[in-house]
């Protein structure tokens, strides 16, 4: 499941898959702005099958809140 | 289905365009957030090998970008300008409190609007003479009133439909301008899935990313046609498609049309495409059966709505489906990219997609209640504006099948043609004729010296123009009227005369007609007292038809241009009439 978060974000801001830790954000992910933002998250509703709320949207700085938020969403990305 | 805007986001960077494409300039102009859309309509036009380049105004700097004479907008000059509003901004308070303002502030203040809008088209097409589209996004309205909305004089809903039929009328008062039915779009899609509240709480995106696809098809339909990019001709299956069952195993009384529910869907996709022949789409059929059996139930079935007159080509027999497209490609003159392809056997739509990736082959389901809404859902008919030829074209290409019936009887050609009593009107380009003449020049590719393509107005410019004279000609036969079917513009020098434009229709192509249009050009240079006429053919992939074209006529090739020179005799074909309005 970590892994598909990572191809996901890859996918979307068009870097390679190796390039993308949880600590990869808006600061470090030069595409990453507002916009691709949505669509990154657009596109793990989908995949995920789950929709996030306003206020999990707002709050996703990093990978790393994006895992979190499929967590809460009971998504095992551990496995 | 669609792919993901994400989809659209990642394929729009690796684009691939073949050297012969089309080129279009678009711009976006809109009131909200609709970042993703420049992404699909950038691939959607590379899958037509059409060069896409855009120009994307910032969130809702419309007004700024149109009232500006000098703004990007106008710099980059844009062959389709689409401007997207949404309602919430141009009713502002009267968007969610409409009922706490009187009727006659509600009238005013639409009246307000309307004229705002107005103004705002006019200045934009004071500064440009390229197409404006508008579409009005209006998802997400509601009514506090309930069911009394409609009981409300001039309520929230009048408002709306005040607004936007208001700018219909006005679309429909000009060439240029279209107004784009965002409600139908709605309708199609539904609201729910369209409009999204938290990506428009977000963002202020106001059509959802899951939709924007779907919304690029729908602007593709004023991009396709700008560049003549739309299908002329529908190739039918019989069995299975036309009617339910096979004719040759259950016979003519035994195929199922009308009365069943399937019978019902097969007459309903009839009607369909006869609805598309009255708007001048060709018919022909592709259907591997006895021909007697099948054309039988074509011109006696009682509940058939084709009928033989329908049909520009029959392809009835057991030969393969691909040699039979190829025919009616030769025999209707048309070319394979001006074809849809239904049929409803897999191996069949496998065939024809492998072997003519240009055909556009309809992947048919098994159930015929699907065939309308598919038919209905395609997008590839459309042209900007119809001419009185377009209307009939479908019923010309049945009188041309019948022309080919004499032409195979009479064995020598001159007496062909003598038979055929053609009478060529030739007139000067007026109001009425510009659009068709445009039309003509971005659409003809094979009869076509030049191939150079003029919007309408500039086909407007260059006859008003007094060094150009832009003329067509329209050809009428013992069978019928083939209409505005032939162009040439001249530009007038001092002393020589340069044929800017030169073609010709492909139905009517090698009946003398080009030579008769050829002749009144040197004829009329030569009454003008200049010494020569100067040509030139520019090649294209299409064009060969027309490549020996002046070197028969009489014309010595230096460098870059063929000359004819005046002192020559002009000789005139003799089995046709020519006129001159």
């Amino acid at each position: 499941m970590t892994n598909q978060v990572n191809s996901i974000v890859a996918k979307v801001f068009s870097i390679p898959e190796s390039s993308i830790n949880d600590q990869s954000g808006p600061e470090n992910i030069e595409s990453w702005d507002s916009f691709n933002g949505l669509v990154l998250l657009d596109e793990l509703e989908s995949h995920f099958n789950v929709k996030f709320s306003i206020s999990e949207i707002s709050n996703v700085k990093n990978v790393s809140d994006i895992k979190e938020c499929l967590k809460n969403h009971d998504v095992n990305i551990d496995e | 289905m669609e792919q993901k805007i994400s989809d659209y986001i990642s394929a729009s960077k690796n684009i691939k365009i073949s050297d012969n494409s089309k080129n279009v300039k678009i711009a976006i102009l809109s009131s909200f957030t609709i970042n993703g859309l420049d992404e699909c309509l950038k691939v959607k036009s590379a899958e037509l090998n059409i060069r896409y380049s855009s120009f994307i105004a910032g969130y809702d700097q419309y007004n700024q970008e149109i009232l500006d004479s000098n703004s990007s907008l106008y710099k980059f000059n844009p062959d389709i300008t689409f401007l997207i509003i949404d309602i919430r901004k141009i009713l502002g308070n009267f968007f969610h409190f409409a009922y706490s303002f009187s009727e006659q502030n509600r009238k005013d203040a639409i009246n307000e609007k309307i004229n705002q809008i107005k103004n705002l088209i006019t200045t934009f097409q004071n500064n440009s003479e390229k197409k404006l589209v508008i579409s009005i996004v209006n998802p997400g309205t509601s009514s506090p009133i309930g069911i009394l909305e409609n009981k409300s004089k001039f309520g929230f809903n009048d408002m709306i439909n005040k607004f936007t039929s208001e700018l219909i009328n006005f679309s429909k008062e000009q060439n240029s301008l279209f107004f784009h039915d965002f409600d139908l779009f709605i309708r199609k899609y539904g609201e729910r899935n369209v409009f999204d509240y938290r990506q428009f709480f977000i963002g202020d995106i106001q059509i959802a990313f899951d939709f924007l696809p779907y919304f690029a098809n729908e602007l593709m339909s004023y991009i396709k046609p700008t560049l003549g990019i739309n299908r002329k001709c529908i190739v039918l299956d019989l069995d299975n498609t036309l009617w339910g069952g096979v004719v040759g195993e259950d016979g003519f009384d035994g195929i199922e049309l009308g009365q069943t529910a399937n019978g019902k869907a097969f007459v309903e996709f009839q009607k369909q495409l006869l609805s598309l022949w009255q708007q001048g789409i060709i018919l022909a059929i592709n259907s591997k059966n006895n021909f007697d059996e099948a054309i039988k139930v074509i011109k006696e079935h009682p509940e058939m709505i084709l009928r033989e007159k329908h049909f520009a080509s029959f392809q009835i027999n057991w030969d393969d489906k691909a040699e039979n497209l190829n025919r009616i490609s030769e025999e209707v003159n048309i070319g394979l990219n001006s074809i849809v392809f239904f049929d409803d056997d897999k191996i069949n739509q496998e065939r024809i997609s492998n072997e003519f990736p240009e055909v556009l082959t309809i992947p048919l389901p098994n159930d015929p209640s699907q065939y309308v809404s598919i038919l209905n859902n395609l997008n590839d008919f459309n042209v900007l504006q119809k001419t009185d030829e377009d209307f009939k074209r479908g019923q010309m290409y049945a009188e041309q099948r019948e022309r080919k019936k004499l032409k195979k009887s009479v064995s020598n050609l001159d007496d062909f043609l003598k038979q055929l009593d053609i009478k060529i009107k030739i007139k000067k380009a007026n109001q009425f004729l510009i659009p068709r003449i445009s039309q003509l020049t971005l659409k003809t590719n094979q009869f076509n010296l030049t191939t150079k393509r003029y919007q309408e107005n500039e086909i407007q410019k260059l006859s008003s123009d007094s060094k150009f004279d832009v003329y067509c000609a329209q050809v009428h036969d013992k069978f019928g009227d083939n209409g505005i079917t032939g162009v040439y513009i001249v530009n007038k020098t001092e002393h020589s005369w340069i044929i800017d434009t030169f073609l010709l229709s492909c139905r009517i192509m090698g009946r003398g007609i080009e030579d008769a249009l050829l002749s009144q050009i040197l004829i009329d240079a030569k009454n003008a007292g200049v010494q020569q006429v100067e040509g030139e053919f520019i090649p294209t992939q299409k064009n060969e038809p027309a490549k020996n074209f002046l070197s028969e006529h009489g014309f010595k090739k230096e460098n870059k241009y063929w000359i004819y020179t005046l002192n020559n005799e002009i000789r005139s074909p003799k089995h046709l009439k020519v006129e001159v309005e």
